[in-house]
């Protein structure tokens, strides 16, 4: 089978890879560009370990196909946030205590990235619907509710969700 | 001197901190196995039976062989220690000659890509005769039923050691039926008396199907052999320990030719203790001479990990009108699946000693079926027998008007009372937990919550349970060390999922006298680190925390023999204040942490290194309990059941951490919540798994569930590091009962079988409150 060049954003910068037709996002993104933040929890779409932002989308990077980010915007959670300047969120999840394992966190602050692009005073409700496509076997994620809710504050009081 | 900080008040034991490996995993840098990728890398997949029961006539891999990039193809023929009988799961590294559940590896590939490998396997040619098939325990347990194991295999009661939860007699009658691994027996004074002596007998059946652990992260592991003939094994495991000695015996390789180095575990919850495919993957790893990687996918979890065990438990009491208690006779039986291995101790424990009955009979059985093998899932056998025991428990107080709470306190044991083996139950604070949730709000005003039910239809029930876990026991080491800038460094093998590593922390610095901050703990791998126990049985912060507190008292007894040197002062005129150690009274006169530390590291100098070391043995359990209460509300024509309000109160002895301890609490919860609720592994007759996938398999969301409430409650353990208990297993015990008792509350109907399911629910209404 013949690889294809895919060409696209990843966190602002311009990648390449040769992928090959059948390799998903997810597989194009850790194997390939060494982006191993995204998980895979269960390769078909129903954990959201693997979530990312495609041109500020939120997308199960395992549902979609490499070659279908062409020319568009990827965020994983390597763009998020750094380790000496974290996000909002990610600030707001260490101070909590909120990543237990860790193996689920990725991919709730995306969904949650994501959740406040939309929503900037987001209600309960709506966070809880916002992280529901996203499993946590270890919070409870009472922890994870009150995190998101307290960083939305914060993003919403400098006025940028980003 | 207000501001200087003694042993007594330094930031420690107590302090809510949050664990310092939170940036590395907000901002997706920790790397699990999956996340490795040496050089030269290979990619491992398994072929697995289709069928539950099958004789393998033939298996032609010479196509699979043939392919481009396919570097290894192997069968159990290729595999020189493989033992006929398998004792263990582990040890059936891959069939011989019959399958015994659907999803047991058959033979395995190691390819350049995954992608090849998974083609490979479509190219093995493999010739089945299908065999007769025992899905349901209950008639795999009847004599004539179609044989699980081969003739002669032992029972496997690692995972009742593992857990050390409490030795029982064994039976001595010898098993009957084949697929009976395990029995055991306890009786105490006369329950046909006590039964006939009854004025309300009541007698019923609960059942919870096989449900998986959910860790998010599936089993992987990357092994690879050195030139030297040295295996190293990076895996998702619970004890590095563990999986070595594991390997070392199912391959018959030298323990000292093995390394694991415990990588980063997402998620184990007691399904990542036991090696599964650590040996098979060392094996590709030899013959291909290259490092290869397994990762499972989730269906491969799903159908062919370790889930718990199928639990039935048909249980009778006899009581009293006053609700005097009188008899109680139960018969447990533990779905084990192909292989041995479950724990029969605590349902008789909790069934027959969590209240004192005067008279019992209880019996026990391990039953083998051609279904998935299962292990530990967090307090293994408990969360089942608590729904039995504390759902009877209240139907028994509704049916004779009792206050279910009082009528519970009447007969819960107290510290000193026997257990259903005669052994005295430790310390605990299981009447402390029952006295505070009956005092939340949302107890007291139950009535009045169902009376409020809204407009909507829906009907509201409130419902509470109690439950309790012995608490694990293992041999651990730890070292601390004191570095030249006065810190410390301690050293475990232990692994840290759960957040125990900043107990830890806190414990040595509470111990030796210096804050967290000044403390870092690292856990090393099996050639490094003091030999350390499993991060299960909720034994962490209980046994480990215990040696890190002997080690950093040591370390400071060192420390202060060479300040007392140093300064020619006696060490009990000495005291560490900020950092120093100074002659009491006279603060100019010290010596810095810093300085000791330099000084037993310097070239040509006399003082020694500061090294403390602790290896203790333990014989002393310190059982926590947990109660639990449930507001819900139920559509009695759909059965959706929701959460509305939820309240956990914990026994945990001393709350090291009140973050770790919170998320603990508020995690275990939530998993049995999902028990309560949605879990549920379902097999058709055949013994294949119907809901192999994580939209089949229902797992609970964040829209499903309310913020959780913890309550504390601090009740010491003699023995443990500054009177903690383990805090993992007791929060997953109470919730299905909690919520069956609500459902009742709600409803009238009294649900015995798991989950408790919109459908089982609407037909329990719809047939007038009868299950």
């Amino acid at each position: 089978v013949a690889r294809h060049v895919l060409r696209c954003t990843v966190n602002g910068e311009p990648v390449e890879a040769l992928v090959q037709p059948y390799t998903t996002l997810l597989d194009a993104l850790r194997e390939d560009l060494g982006l191993t933040g995204p998980k895979e929890g269960c390769g078909t779409g129903d954990c959201g370990a693997c979530s990312v932002h495609v041109d500020g989308k939120l997308v199960a990077s395992c549902l979609m196909l490499a070659m279908q980010a062409r020319d568009r915007k990827i965020r994983t959670i390597e763009g998020l946030g750094t380790a000496e300047t974290l996000h909002p969120l990610q600030d707001a999840f260490v101070r909590h205590g909120v990543p237990q394992c860790g193996f689920c966190i990725p991919g709730v602050l995306m969904a949650a990235a994501a959740l406040l692009e939309e929503h900037p005073r987001p209600t309960e409700e709506q966070i809880r619907y916002g992280i529901a496509g996203n499993l946590c076997r270890c919070t409870g994620y009472t922890k994870m509710v009150t995190a998101i809710t307290e960083a939305a504050g914060i993003l919403a009081s400098k006025g940028s969700a980003r | 001197m207000s501001t200087m900080k003694t042993t007594r008040d330094v930031k420690g034991v107590g302090v809510a901190i949050p664990r310092p490996d939170g940036p590395e995993k907000v901002t997706g840098r920790v790397q699990y196995v999956a996340d490795i990728q040496p050089k030269g890398l290979l990619h491992a997949k398994l072929l697995r039976s289709p069928h539950a029961h099958a004789k393998i006539l033939s298996i032609d891999t010479s196509a699979a062989k043939a392919l481009p990039g396919v570097r290894a193809v192997i069968t159990a023929k290729d595999i020189p220690h493989l033992k006929k009988k398998a004792p263990t799961r582990a040890h059936a590294v891959l069939a011989i000659d019959r399958a015994v559940f659907v999803g047991q590896p058959v033979a395995a590939v190691a390819a350049d890509e995954l992608a090849i490998a998974e083609e490979a396997l479509d190219l093995i040619k493999v010739e089945y005769q299908p065999l007769p098939v025992a899905v349901d325990p209950l008639k795999a347990m009847q004599p004539g039923a179609p044989p699980v194991a081969d003739a002669g295999t032992e029972a496997d009661t690692s995972e009742a050691l593992a857990h050390s939860a409490v030795a029982i007699a064994k039976s001595d009658a010898p098993a009957k039926a084949v697929n009976i691994s395990q029995q055991a027996r306890l009786t105490r004074g006369e329950p046909a008396k006590g039964f006939a002596e009854s004025d309300h007998v009541l007698e019923k059946t609960y059942r919870v199907p096989m449900v998986h652990q959910g860790y998010l992260e599936p089993h992987a592991v990357l092994a690879e052999w050195d030139r030297n003939g040295l295996l190293t094994l990076w895996a998702s495991t619970q004890g590095s320990f563990n999986t070595r000695s594991e390997v070392s015996d199912v391959l018959g390789i030298p323990e000292n030719r093995i390394r694991v180095i415990p990588v980063e575990c997402g998620g184990g919850f007691g399904g990542k203790i036991r090696a599964l495919c650590e040996p098979i993957t060392a094996v590709l790893a030899q013959v291909t001479k290259r490092p290869v990687r397994y990762v499972m996918t989730r269906k491969e979890e799903l159908e062919a990990g370790m889930p718990a065990p199928q639990v039935i438990i048909k249980l009778k009491t006899g009581v009293k009108r006053d609700g005097t208690l009188m008899a109680l006779d139960a018969e447990t039986v533990i779905d084990s699946g192909a292989f041995s291995g479950t724990v029969l101790a605590v349902s008789a424990v909790f069934l027959g000693s969590m209240y004192k009955w005067p008279a019992f009979d209880i019996r026990g059985y391990e039953v083998l079926t051609h279904k998935p093998s299962v292990a530990a899932y967090r307090a293994p056998v408990a969360p089942q027998t608590i729904f039995a025991i504390e759902s009877h428990m209240e139907q028994i107080a509704r049916d004779l008007g009792l206050d279910s709470v009082e009528f519970r306190m009447r007969h819960l044991i107290q510290p000193g009372d026997p257990m259903v083996n005669g052994q005295p139950w430790q310390s605990n604070g299981a009447r402390q937990v029952l006295s505070r949730i009956a005092e939340h709000p949302h107890w007291k005003t139950r009535k009045q919550w169902v009376a409020a039910a809204g407009k909507n239809g829906k009907r509201r029930g409130v419902g509470l349970a109690l439950g309790g876990w012995l608490g694990g026991l293992q041999p651990t080491g730890a070292t601390v060390r004191l570095n030249p800038d006065g810190s410390l460094a301690v050293l475990t093998g232990q692994v840290d999922i759960a957040g125990t590593n900043i107990a830890l922390a806190q414990i040595a610095a509470s111990a030796f006298g210096v804050d967290t901050d000044e403390v870092r703990i690292t856990t090393g791998d099996t050639d490094v680190a003091p030999v350390t126990g499993l991060s299960a049985g909720s034994k962490t912060v209980y046994t480990v925390g215990t040696a890190v507190l002997q080690a950093a008292e040591d370390a400071r007894r060192q420390a202060f023999d060479i300040a007392a040197a140093e300064l020619e002062a006696s060490v009990h005129d000495l005291e560490l204040v900020d950092g120093k150690i100074t002659v009491r009274g006279m603060p100019d006169k010290g010596i810095t942490l810093a300085t000791i530390g330099k000084k037993g590291n310097l070239y040509m100098s006399k003082t020694p290194p500061v090294l403390g070391k602790a290896n203790p043995a333990f014989s002393q359990q310190a059982p926590g309990f947990a109660a639990q209460l449930a507001r819900i509300e139920v559509d009695p024509d759909t059965g959706e059941v929701t959460i509305h309000d939820f309240v956990i109160v914990q026994d945990v002895g001393k709350a090291i951490n009140p973050i770790g301890v919170e998320g603990q609490m508020q995690g275990g919860a939530v998993q049995s919540l999902g028990m309560a609720l949605t879990e549920g592994l379902m097999f058709d007759d055949s013994g294949r798994l119907t809901n192999p996938s994580l939209l089949d398999y229902r797992k609970l969301t964040a829209a499903d569930l309310p913020n959780l409430e913890t309550i504390i409650v601090e009740v010491p353990s003699p023995a443990g590091p500054f009177g903690a208990r383990g805090v993992g297993e007791p929060p997953i015990i109470p919730a299905p009962a909690a919520i069956g008792n609500a459902l009742h509350d709600a409803v009238g109907a009294r649900l015995t079988e798991l989950p408790l399911s919109p459908e089982r629910i609407a037909l329990a209404v719809a047939n007038g409150g009868k299950a």
